[in-house]
Parts: C-alpha cells; sequence; structure tokens
C-alpha cells in the first residue's frame, strides 16, 4: 500500500460483520470510518487498539443512517476531515423477521429505508467523490436471502435483492471511471441479527452447508478485503458469496 | 473566477480528460449537446461541488435537472446565495 492510507467508509461498523470489517481492514493499513449510531464497547476497544499498534487507523462517525435526508452534509463533512474517499462498504442493515402477513408496515418500510433506500443515496454522495478523484471500490453487503428462499425473510430478501441489482448496473454506470462495485453474500452468521435463530434452525443451517459449518464475519471481511485491493483490480459487477457451500 | 468561467472552465476540463470535444456553449444549448454525456455531467457536477462547495440539485426542491447550459449556470448563480 502506499504512504498515504486509503479511507474507507464502513457503515454499521459497531458491531457484527462491520466491526470484523473494520478490524480487517485497519489491519491491513487503511484508515477506516465507522459510521453507526451508537459507538460500542467491541468499536471502543477495537479503535484502542488500532492506536496502540502502527497500522491503519480507525475513527468513529456517529450518524443515524435512517436519516437519509441527512447524508449528503455527512458526507460533505466527512470529505473536510478525512480527504478522498477510497472505499465505501454498505453494510449497516436490519434483519427484521417475521410472517409478512402480519408484520406492521412500519417495519417494512424501516427494512427498505435502511437496508436499500439508505445505501442507494449514501453511495450516490460518495460516488460522486470517486468520480472527482477517478478511483474508487464499492462493496455492498448483500445475502444469501437475496437469491435464495427463507420463510420469515420476504421484506428483508427484497432489499438484499435489490442490492445486487444495485450493484451490477451500478458498476457499468462508472466502471469507466475507475470505480469498481461489487457485492458480497454472505450465508448466516452468528451475529446479533441472528440471536433469534433457535438452536434447532441453527443445526439445520450447518447441515444442509457443503462445509458442514457456518461462516463465520472474518471470513466475510475477508472477502471485502480482497475487493478493496489492488488484487481485485479487474473485478467489478460480481456476488462474492461466502456461505460455507449453503448455496452450493 | 466568476461562477459561469468556473464551470465552463470545469467543462473543458472533464471533456479533455474523458476525450470529448465541446462544442459552443451558448446559453440556449442542450447540455447533452455541449459534448458531455451524462455521466461527464455527474463528473462535472462532482467536481464543481468541491470548487464551489455547493451542489444546486440537492438543496433545490425542483426534481428536474436542467436542460439548457444557460439553466445550468443560473442553477449555481441562485444557489450561491
Ligand atoms: N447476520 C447474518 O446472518 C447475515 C447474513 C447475511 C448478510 N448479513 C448482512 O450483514 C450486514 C451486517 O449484519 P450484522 O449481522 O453484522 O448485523 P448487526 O450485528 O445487527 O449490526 C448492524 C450494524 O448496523 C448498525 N446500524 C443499524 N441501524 C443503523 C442506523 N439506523 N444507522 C446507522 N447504523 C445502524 C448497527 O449499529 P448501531 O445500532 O449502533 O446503529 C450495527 O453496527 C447486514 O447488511 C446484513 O444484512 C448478515
Amino acid at each position: 500500500m502506499n504512504d498515504k492510507p486509503r479511507n474507507v467508509l464502513v457503515t454499521g461498523a459497531s458491531r457484527g460483520l462491520g466491526l470484523a470489517i473494520a478490524r480487517r481492514l485497519t489491519a491491513a493499513g487503511y484508515r477506516v470510518i465507522a459510521v453507526a449510531r451508537s459507538k460500542s464497547k467491541p468499536l471502543t476497544e477495537a479503535i484502542a487498539a488500532v492506536e496502540r499498534d502502527a497500522h491503519g487507523s480507525l475513527h468513529f462517525a456517529p450518524f443515524d443512517l435512517g436519516k437519509v435526508e441527512a447524508i449528503p452534509d455527512l458526507v460533505k463533512n466527512l470529505r473536510k476531515e478525512f480527504g478522498p474517499l477510497y472505499g465505501l462498504v454498505n453494510n449497516a442493515a436490519v434483519g427484521h423477521d417475521g410472517a409478512l402477513a402480519v408484520m406492521h408496515n412500519s417495519r417494512i418500510e424501516e427494512l427498505v429505508r435502511l437496508n436499500t433506500l439508505s445505501p442507494i443515496v449514501l453511495t450516490k454522495y460518495v460516488v460522486r467523490a470517486m468520480m472527482a478523484e477517478g478511483a474508487g471500490r464499492i462493496v455492498n453487503v448483500a445475502s444469501i436471502i437475496g437469491f435464495t428462499g427463507y420463510s420469515g425473510l420476504a421484506a428483508y430478501a427484497a432489499t438484499k435483492a435489490a442490492m445486487l441489482g444495485f450493484t451490477r448496473s451500478l458498476a457499468r454506470e462508472v466502471g469507466r471511471l475507475g470505480i469498481n462495485v461489487n457485492a458480497v453474500a454472505p450465508g448466516f452468521l452468528d451475529t446479533e441479527m441472528t440471536h433469534g435463530l433457535t438452536g434447532e434452525q441453527r443445526e439445520r443451517v450447518i447441515r444442509r452447508s457443503a462445509l458442514r459449518r457456518l461462516a463465520d464475519v472474518d471470513d466475510v471481511a475477508n472477502a471485502v478485503e480482497f475487493l478493496l485491493g489492488d488484487q481485485a483490480r479487474s473485478i467489478s459487477g460480481t456476488v462474492l458469496t461466502v456461505d460455507a457451500g449453503t448455496t452450493a | 473566477m466568476s461562477i459561469k468561467l468556473t464551470i465552463m472552465d470545469e467543462m473543458a476540463r472533464v471533456a479533455r480528460e474523458h476525450g470529448k470535444t465541446l462544442g459552443q456553449l451558448d446559453d440556449d444549448v442542450a447540455l447533452l449537446d455541449s459534448g458531455l454525456d451524462s455521466l461527464g455531467l455527474a463528473v462535472l457536477v462532482a467536481r464543481l461541488e468541491d470548487r464551489l462547495g455547493l451542489d444546486p440539485f440537492t438543496t433545490s426542491d425542483d426534481v428536474q435537472f436542467p436542460v439548457t447550459v444557460g439553466d445550468f449556470v443560473k442553477a449555481y448563480e441562485h444557489g450561491s446565495h
């Protein structure tokens, strides 16, 4: 990596997959800007740990991504503070589940707002900055649920499938400007989002996976690091599935 | 540099970088006939946001992107005060 650290914005980096991505990228020398509503204890610890080691750096930017109208100012302020943005990882999402027939409309709306509308608008403003630079990498965190069925996740699935379509067309739109756009599709991960899964459901997912286990957040974080790195310079508009063979 | 000159300067730069030739930039020329395609215009708006510190198309309630060069320049002139 060159002398000047590359800035990467990671949304939902206070816990779960986002935090694992932030850790991995800082270890790889990036300057990571972690967006979430609250600075969790593990994120605080990760920031302290990064300050002790001489790798990249990790910064917290508090923001509620549900506030879509405030996104332009968020991006403007971050650029002022950190300079050009090299990467964007759209990871923040909510995972409301339940039978669609009885899911409250406000929950459906929240799913679409946070998982689809917000990352699209955030990408709009970040990609502009990348366009001005003539370089950049975008990684959208989708899910295998975006292309396989799971009862109770219809609305969530729609938001994740949307990000896959978004990835492919945006890759075409901005490719000429040196910007790569890709997605990762994790299988089930043990995070707060899936704590509602019963032991039996978890066992079933494991039984169905080719590798007879779940992928973990570090597996997915490695995939994200790869897509941001120079080695992935010729990869764009694709989906990298990390699911221990669940959908094989 | 005036807002208009800044815009013209940046248009020339984007055209150069994208290997395009700019036509005559009279006020009534359609933006898409200026020589820049929609992607070039997007880059232009991004660059102008940096140079002029403003993006009139986010702050305004008008959902239509301006059609002519003159309207485009006006959007920036209005947005700056
Ligand atoms: N877990 C899985 O099995 C699984 C499988 C496939 C794909 N995924 C995808 O992986 C990504 C991460 O999921 P996860 O399991 O790590 O979820 P998680 O543990 O619930 O973490 C979600 C993150 O998003 C942030 N967030 C939530 N609402 C926000 C808001 N309004 N504004 C800003 N930040 C907000 C949270 O921080 P705050 O609460 O502090 O705001 C948190 O950092 C998601 O895109 C998910 O769809 C997960």
